[in-house]
């Protein structure tokens, strides 16, 4: 990297905010995800006016850029694939404004995610999108992933909770978008930009809805002896058009895993069980967890028990969002998916997984968001082991393509980012990607915003990309 | 007729068959676009015609406007250029319904009605309460963004679509989101097409996620003696744990065109009233009477009443209608559907009321608790010499809605014709995203193929 720019972002930022040394940029280059880049220089920018010079700079240097929130992303949506500028947002954390009236807060990208809703606790109020990574991840990042978590079911993903965003251009103009109202008129920027994994624009200010705790809550742990059982209840629930606020489902060997970490009282022996929260009036609660026990019971669960106290619900919980980082305890490293498939496919679905991990004799969990169908398979491996890993590939391209076949998507929650934008013509046709790149053009004309990322840089090759062999072992929070 | 004109109309038969073509009489008229007709209405049957038709027609430099049920052409600006009407009634076929996995996909041409009929009989619906439910169509109510009182619990549309088809401007098939209930694979291009009126592509295909039918509903009326009283009492509510499904403020004048009979003799003349309407297990509906009762006595209601399923459906007709039923009680008003942060609401309300009363207008005003309402201005005499005062309250109510205290985002969705004189009386003056819409406006339809002049900044 050119020493002047270093030296420019320096007298812009101050020297304490670029950092540059190879050390340094060592931990920028991964995020929660197998992928690797080296960025050249790390940038931590106070205000959007530092954002839109590091973007001036990165203009005139022709250098690209790429921003940065927690990295606890998995797909790689915060790694400099082509090197250049990391714009990491941590100095950007302020909650500029909590607006109660309106059930709105106004904050920074670097606001992370668990802090706002403790930020806004005591009016009775939080921020619904929960990614398991919520005590780490940033609402930016959230924003650009347009990231979800288990109560998304009942609550919606990131987009269905933006208002207003300030955004800095690839030019480096700041534009505002939405506000506190619900609608602006004109085109629907803000549900283009939410999700649009850093390649559209830098988004500086963030204008979410907050959402009123309900006055009820209740955790339900159903335990299975088989699989089928407990996927065939998830689908009687859709079925029967009960909406839980979360159904979460974890196999037997997952649960184990968490259960020797985190002591949540899963039982050992079961095939799976269902994490089932409900929520709302006292009225709708006791009748939908009645509801919701008689169908668990219906396909054979084993048992079916509530939480009896806020310290059980919160460890269930903590079992199920600490899942991932279990896994660290038994296999050095993972690959976890996130295809989507429409949720009476559960059943055939696990049962394709269970083969093809037999296929490639691999071990694969499952802990996932069963209610919407948003699967989360997680491959174990051995990185020094390159064999392993090329059948690890081999099996979540399979995943993946069930998932396609099967009606469903790509991504869920974790984001296209340079994981799987090779696959993208599995759903899409190629005037499909022609069509998003003219509109990312219109934005990022150069490419010079998170170059690599969503869309395929091939042409159209439909097969999964060979991920470098991942030098060391990440594990999200 | 021209000889190039005659050439079109040769071109576009082969893509459609002569039957579908219709060059004049009232289906030309009925797709009047402020005041523009087209030169053809066509009517294709699949998305491969309406392809060569855009292509077609960005060759030839001409003009194409999608229509449905014709009940929104109003919408928006006046169009600079109008040449083909697109009629997609044909398209209307339900293409994929899933029950059990509540996903359902539709081609635009499906009648509002038509389909929540059909899910109903799954006990299952779409929350789509929207204005001329007996016409529209799921693409027309998607490219208008039509405003639901159901919004405040199921959300917008763009809550609640999964993905779309549709043909791009140069006629280009492409397609974003998909049909399962979570989904961030690639750019969800289709949330800019809700609320585009047809400048970005004509759509062909509508993914949504349904819902279930509530086993019952419950409606309620509270009447209160202020704007502000009726407000506060809203504000209450939204703090409170109720799940409503639908909390809606009206004017007096709103009022009057809401409850008739029985009702309306109950309510006294010049309250401003809110319905609510909780729905669930007969338990839940209860404990919502019980608890709204409660809350409507602190606010000091003037009354509060429970109303009969049989006295509701009228109502929430009426609320769903509100647009139509005002343009059809007074042609020459100006109607605006206004989003506002919900604490601002009740003072901007209070200064168009102002702004009424200094044109000697009348003003009725619907609210809706998700931050949407519709504020129309009434000329009271002779509606002839009103024209030049309903422009003058127009710039004004852009005006007062852009004041930093209030920060509200208006358009003009309803108003004569002769009123448009420029797309600012629709859509305001221009603002700093406009380039950004300009700039996704030639991703879609570089040649400008599709209703040109329609929509925001003169898109």
């Amino acid at each position: 990297m050119h020493p002047q720019l270093i030296r420019e972002l320096q007298a812009l930022v101050g020297p304490q905010a670029v950092l540059s040394s190879p050390e340094d940029l060592m931990l920028y280059e991964y995020d929660g995800s197998v992928e690797l880049g080296s960025p050249r220089c790390i940038v931590f920018p106070s205000s959007t006016r530092d954002v839109a010079g590091i973007v001036r700079l990165a203009n005139r240097y022709e250098t690209p850029i790429v921003g940065r929130g927690a990295g606890t992303g998995l797909s790689g949506g915060a790694i400099a694939r082509n090197g250049g500028i990391v714009i990491v947002f941590s100095r950007m954390n302020r909650i500029v404004e909590i607006d109660a009236a309106n059930v709105r807060a106004v904050v920074q990208p670097g606001v992370v995610n668990l802090d706002l809703s403790r930020a806004v606790d005591h009016l009775g109020l939080f921020f619904a999108p929960d990614p398991s990574s919520q005590k780490s991840c940033t609402i930016g990042g959230n924003v650009s992933e347009n990231s979800g978590g288990p109560h998304t079911l009942a609550y919606g993903v990131t987009a269905n909770h933006v208002t207003g965003l300030e955004l800095v251009l690839t030019d480096g103009e700041i534009v505002r978008i939405g506000g506190k109202n619900i609608e602006t008129s004109g085109y629907d920027l803000n549900g283009l930009l939410v999700g649009s994994e850093g390649t559209l624009a830098l988004v500086t200010e963030i204008t979410v809805r907050l959402m009123r705790k309900p006055e009820a809550v209740k955790t339900l742990l159903a335990v299975y002896d088989t699989l089928d059982d407990t996927t065939e209840s998830v689908v009687d629930i859709t079925v029967r058009a009960i909406t839980p606020a979360a159904c979460e489902m974890l196999d037997g060997f997952t649960l184990r895993a968490v259960e020797d970490y985190v002591h949540a009282g899963f039982p050992k022996d079961c095939a799976a069980v269902l994490l089932i929260e409900i929520e709302g009036l006292r009225e709708a609660v006791d009748a939908q967890a009645a509801e919701i026990t008689e169908v668990c019971r219906l396909h054979r669960a084993r048992e079916v028990r509530a939480a009896r106290t806020d310290q059980e619900r919160n460890l269930l919980w903590r079992g199920r969002k600490e899942a991932f980082g279990a896994m660290g305890r038994i296999s050095p490293m993972y690959y976890v998916q996130d295809g989507v498939i429409p949720r009476t496919r559960l059943p055939e679905t696990l049962r394709r997984i269970e083969q093809i991990s037999r296929k490639y004799d691999l071990q694969i969990g499952n802990i996932f968001h069963a209610g919407d169908g948003n699967l989360h398979p997680l491959i174990l491996f051995d990185e020094r082991d390159r064999a392993q890993f090329a059948r690890v590939v081999a099996a979540g391209g399979e995943i993946m393509r069930h998932c396609v076949e099967v009606g469903g998507a790509l991504t869920g929650e974790h984001g296209i980012g340079m994981e799987k934008n090779e696959l993208m013509p599995l759903i899409f046709t190629p005037e499909d990607l022609a069509l998003m790149e003219r509109v990312r053009a219109a934005f990022n004309p150069v490419g010079r915003l998170n170059p690599g990322k969503v869309l395929p840089m091939g042409k159209a090759c439909g097969e999964i990309r060979v991920p470098r062999t991942p030098a060391s072992a990440a594990i999200p929070a | 007729m021209s000889r190039s004109a005659q050439a079109s109309l040769s071109r576009l038969e082969e893509i459609v068959g002569g039957a579908q073509i219709i060059a004049d009489g009232p289906d030309i008229a009925a797709r009047e676009v402020c005041g523009v007709r087209p030169a053809v209405v066509v009517q294709p049957a699949e998305p491969a015609q309406i392809a060569d038709i855009l292509r077609f027609a960005a060759e030839q430099r001409l003009a194409v406007i999608p229509t449905g049920g014709c009940t929104k052409l109003a919408i928006g600006a006046k169009p600079a250029r109008y040449d083909i009407a697109l009629d997609l009634s044909r398209l209307n076929r339900v293409l994929a319904y899933d029950p059990k996995d509540l996903t359902l996909g539709v081609e635009p041409g499906v009648r509002v009605e038509d389909l929540l009929r059909a899910l109903a009989k799954e006990k299952q619906f779409l929350p789509l309460a929207v204005p001329f439910a007996d016409r529209a169509t799921i693409g027309g109510v998607a490219a208008a963004n039509s405003s639901s009182p159901l919004r405040h619990a199921y959300g917008g549309a763009r809550d609640f679509c999964l993905g779309m088809e549709f043909v791009t401007g140069e006629g280009t098939p492409a397609k974003s989101g998909g049909r399962v209930v979570k989904n961030v694979t690639g750019y969800d291009l289709h949330k800019l097409l809700i609320g585009s009126l047809g400048t970005l592509a004509v759509i062909t295909r509508v993914n949504f996620r349904t819902f279930p039918l509530p086993q019952t509903q419950g409606t309620f009326v509270a009447t209160f003696s202020s704007a502000e009283a009726a407000f506060d009492f809203c504000r209450e509510v939204s703090h409170s744990v109720l799940t409503l499904q639908m909390v809606e403020v009206a004017s007096p004048g709103a009022a009057a065109l809401l409850f008739s009979g029985e009702i309306a003799a109950r309510l006294k003349p010049g309250t401003w009233s809110v319905v609510l309407t909780a729905a669930g297990s007969p338990a839940v509906v209860e404990r919502h009477q019980r608890d709204l009762g409660h809350l409507s006595g602190v606010a000091k209601a003037e009354e509060f009443l429970p109303l009969s399923d049989a006295d509701a459906l009228p109502v929430l007709i009426q609320l769903r209608e509100f647009p139509m039923l005002m343009m059809e009680r007074v042609p020459a008003a100006a109607i605006f559907r206004i989003s506002a942060a919900p604490a601002a609401m009740a003072l901007l309300l209070r200064k168009l009321h102002v702004l009424a009363a200094q044109r000697d207008l009348d003003f009725v005003a619907l609210g809706r608790a998700s931050g949407i309402f519709y504020a129309a201005f009434l000329p009271k005499k002779d509606p002839s010499s009103a024209p030049p005062t309903m422009a003058g309250v127009i710039g004004d109510v852009f005006a007062t809605c852009s004041e930093p205290e209030l920060n509200a985002s208006a358009m003009l969705e309803w108003c004569l014709n002769q009123l448009k004189t420029s797309p600012e009386v629709v859509w305001g003056p221009p603002r700093p995203d406009f380039g950004l819409m300009r700039r996704v406006k030639n991703s879609f339809d570089p040649k400008n193929v599709l209703a040109p002049g329609r929509f925001a900044g003169g898109i």
